[in-house]
């Protein structure tokens, strides 16, 4: 039992974290035939992540649903409602990943998003650059907002909201020393 | 008709030009006053995007018309006092940055509200600002006050064309209809 403990805390040897001051995390969307992006202001990022042994490296992000920003009120106020995160019930989005695969240059993660009570597979890709104490870790994903319900009733048309949304970040890891040493 | 304008009457271009702009600014008026009237949702975002690709069709209308004028000047006013004269001058100019003015500021306040404007769909514009909720507020008071000059200014230019044919008897409003003047 010990030496399961061990052996498993010795395959998670580093974890690296991020959140909404140490990067960004956009959305893209389309309305009306025009792109526009916003934000998330709040977010947290976990990555636990050895070179040697992707295979068990775990990726987990949690999103603060109200944190969603388009620098326009009334857009935020609809984005937040019921008809789209529905951020009383759904206060948070999550994102868990066991495994990492390399993907040309970088890595892909074929994990689940966790949105709106919906649970469904996002493939996100990312590259990391390693420097000295932190990971660049720059990335996205596209999904499928009707597949999560993000987009009740009338705004469900995809003639003037689009379908897809791109998801990009780019984040600054840095080491997490509670986790650090086991 | 001939194309180009002759000595006493516009051509079928100019005529062409400004009677399809006066179309294309009744419908704006419909347009802006249905969204005012309209609760936050998919409807009023869809009027907004149309009224604003009316004010693009609009805005290059009004630079072909400048640049048709600038190429093939208007015929010269008939014999009337210098300040009417003048009068007219006036008016024409402040309605032709009118056309450029309504269109710009609303372009720009789409921009500053993070709302991207594509003409019909077809093609997105560049933003012509950063999001900025203020400017986005100062811009629509802009925007209001133009709008107003505008029908003022309109309303004026009505005026004094049925000034001209019905009180004067000189034919000046046939300068800019497709049929003779007796």
């Amino acid at each position: 039992m010990l030496l399961a403990w061990l052996a498993s805390a010795a395959a998670v040897a580093e974890v690296w974290q991020a959140d909404q001051n140490s990067g960004t995390l956009r959305f893209v969307a389309t309305q009306a035939g025009a792109r526009f992006s916003g934000h998330f202001g709040a977010f947290s990022v976990q990555l636990d992540f050895d070179p040697k042994d992707a295979a068990n490296a775990r990726l987990d992000v949690r999103i603060t649903t109200q944190s969603a920003d388009t620098a326009d009120a009334d857009r935020d106020a609809v984005l937040h409602s019921s008809d789209f995160f529905w951020i009383e019930r759904f206060p948070e989005a999550e994102y868990h990943a066991a495994g990492l695969k390399s993907h040309g240059r970088g890595w892909l993660a074929t994990g689940k998003l966790s949105l709106r009570g919906v649970t469904q597979p996002v493939d996100v890709r990312f590259e990391l650059q390693p420097g000295p104490e932190i990971y660049t870790m720059k990335g996205g994903a596209t999904l499928r907002r009707l597949e999560f319900g993000v987009g009740q009733g009338d705004w469900a048309s995809t003639t003037w909201i689009g379908d897809p949304v791109d998801v990009a970040f780019d984040l600054k890891l840095r080491q997490a020393t509670a986790a650090a040493s086991p | 008709m001939p194309a180009r304008n002759t000595a006493d009457r516009y051509g079928s271009v100019a005529q062409t030009l400004h009677w399809l702009v006066v179309a294309l600014l009744i419908i704006q008026f419909t347009l802006a006053r249905i969204a005012g009237n309209l609760p936050i949702g998919l409807d009023k975002l869809v009027v907004l995007a149309r009224h604003k690709s009316v004010g693009i069709t609009i805005l290059t209308l009004a630079a072909l018309r400048l640049a048709w004028r600038f190429y093939n000047p208007p015929p010269p006013l008939p014999p009337m006092p210098r300040w009417q004269a003048a009068a007219a001058r006036i008016s024409h100019s402040s309605l032709y940055a009118l056309l450029f003015a309504m269109p710009l500021t609303g372009w720009m306040m789409s921009s500053a509200s993070n709302y991207p404007v594509s003409w019909f769909g077809f093609v997105q514009l560049p933003d012509l600002v950063s999001p900025d909720p203020a400017l986005k507020e100062l811009l629509l008071e802009v925007h209001k006050t133009l709008s107003k000059v505008l029908i003022a200014l309109a309303g004026l230019h009505v005026a004094a064309a049925l000034k001209h044919q019905f009180r004067d008897h000189d034919g000046l409003m046939f300068r800019m209809l497709p049929w003779r003047h007796r």
